[in-house]
């Protein structure tokens, strides 16, 4: 009897856990699942591209699950199930919704169908794997577990994996919209040079203002300069590399001149480096 | 009461549920394994048989005739034999008359992936069953 309410108690926990992760999948999915640019893409996206993208993105899932899964994580082994279970949340989710929306039809190649829901599972898996954060309440025991996590989220490298997986995500919601490149030509190199530095000054501004989770004190030897460089210019260059791989990912860049690459890039870096910026607030 | 036992093993229990996840989660991460190949596998066939450079090729062929109050709805199934995506298809039908006039109609569809079907439809003023009808594909852009 008593063993048998041990076994029950973890896979109930377990099953809140992946109902939340279905509500994040969809939170965080819907604003892709309802932009027809999306699933536009869905059939045209180069293969390679894409599998690649879908690869990087699984990294991402295993790395945010170190402290944010729907469940706590003790092992690389618990990190991967943790992932592969927020990816098949986010393959369910974005499969259904684009169903319910009439996106995925009966006569449509097997080709379209996959590749819409693959680009779509991106976002929605990401909100799986963060909801435990945004929506559990946490008991006592959690809390202490929750100073593991500080601890690990304060090491210099996994702020900037944060920053990167923070810019991942917005990069990827809104480089498919055409409004990219037509900012990028309404700007002059002024309102381009206006624009990076905007970015970075808000960059700084949480980088400066949020502080650091799990440390009192920020890092030692950490003056306004160390800051500025190690964190803020630091993330702002993953932000610039992060938005060029997305926008190579969607195909953005094929075609494009160096001019035209350098203002499509300093555009989408201002939401990435927003995206870096929030990055260790959402997650 | 029974919480405050239940939270002072927590610890241990931690230590414990990661060497024996619950069955729920095994079950969830292999459905996800599953999906996460399927789709991966999925695109990597895709992407082997792919194009491979070729253009879209796309078929138009008429599908039903259905006279309506203002004349006749010609409904137009496009065929895409290529594996690459057709964006901004035009279509064209031509009414020949037996007397040698014509009438033509046109449409434009968005996209038509590689393939993949879709429809879409010409109106007409006559009978296009009691005269010649030819349809086609115009042209296309590159998505």
């Amino acid at each position: 009897m008593a063993s048998r309410a041990a076994s029950a108690h973890p896979n109930k926990k377990y099953a809140i856990g992946l109902a939340r992760a279905f509500g994040g999948a969809i939170i965080f999915g819907l604003p892709n699942l309802m932009t027809m640019e999306m699933w536009f893409l869905g059939f045209y996206l180069d293969r390679t591209r894409l599998v690649l993208f879908l690869l990087v993105n699984f990294a991402i899932l295993v790395g945010l699950s170190r402290f944010s899964g729907f469940e706590e994580t003790a092992s690389v082994k618990e990190d991967l199930l943790d992932a592969l279970a927020a990816y098949g949340v986010g393959v369910i989710a974005s499969a259904a919704t684009l169903a319910v929306f009439g996106i995925l039809l009966p006569g449509m190649s097997l080709g379209e169908i996959v590749g819409k829901i693959a680009v779509q599972s991106v976002p929605a898996s990401f909100g799986a794997i963060i909801a435990r954060r945004q929506m559990g309440d946490k008991t006592d025991g959690e809390k202490d577990d929750e100073h593991d996590v500080a601890e690990r989220r304060g090491a210099y490298g996994w702020q900037l994996f944060l920053m990167v997986a923070g810019a991942l995500f917005l990069a990827f919601n809104l480089a498919p919209t055409e409004e990219m490149i037509l900012i990028g030509f309404k700007m002059s190199p002024w309102h381009g040079i206006a624009l990076v530095l905007l970015s970075v000054l808000i960059l700084h501004a949480f980088v400066y203002g949020v502080g650091f989770a799990g440390q009192e004190q920020p890092p030692e030897g950490s003056g306004f300069w160390r800051l500025l460089i190690s964190y803020t210019i630091a993330g702002y260059g993953i932000a610039l590399l992060v938005s060029l791989y997305v926008l190579w990912t969607f195909g953005r860049l094929d075609g494009a001149d160096l001019t035209q690459i350098a203002s499509i890039t300093g555009v989408l870096a201002f939401p990435s480096a927003v995206g870096a910026a929030i990055a260790r607030l959402v997650v | 009461m029974a919480r405050t036992g239940h939270e002072g093993r927590s610890e241990k229990q931690g230590r414990k549920r990661s060497s024996q996840p619950p069955l729920l989660e095994w079950i969830s991460a292999g459905v996800g394994l599953l999906l996460t190949l399927a789709v991966l596998g999925a695109l990597t066939w895709e992407g082997l048989a792919g194009s491979n450079g070729a253009p879209p090729a796309v078929e138009a062929m008429i599908s039903r005739i259905t006279p309506v109050r203002a004349g006749y709805v010609v409904e137009i199934e496009l065929r895409n034999r290529s594996s690459a995506t057709a964006a901004a298809v035009e279509i064209e039908g031509e009414l020949i008359r037996s007397d040698g006039t014509t009438a033509t109609s046109t449409a434009t569809v968005d996209y038509v992936p590689g393939e993949s079907t879709r429809n879409a439809g010409l109106f007409f003023e006559d009978d296009p069953r009691r005269h010649r009808l030819e349809v086609r594909a115009l042209g296309f852009a590159e998505p």
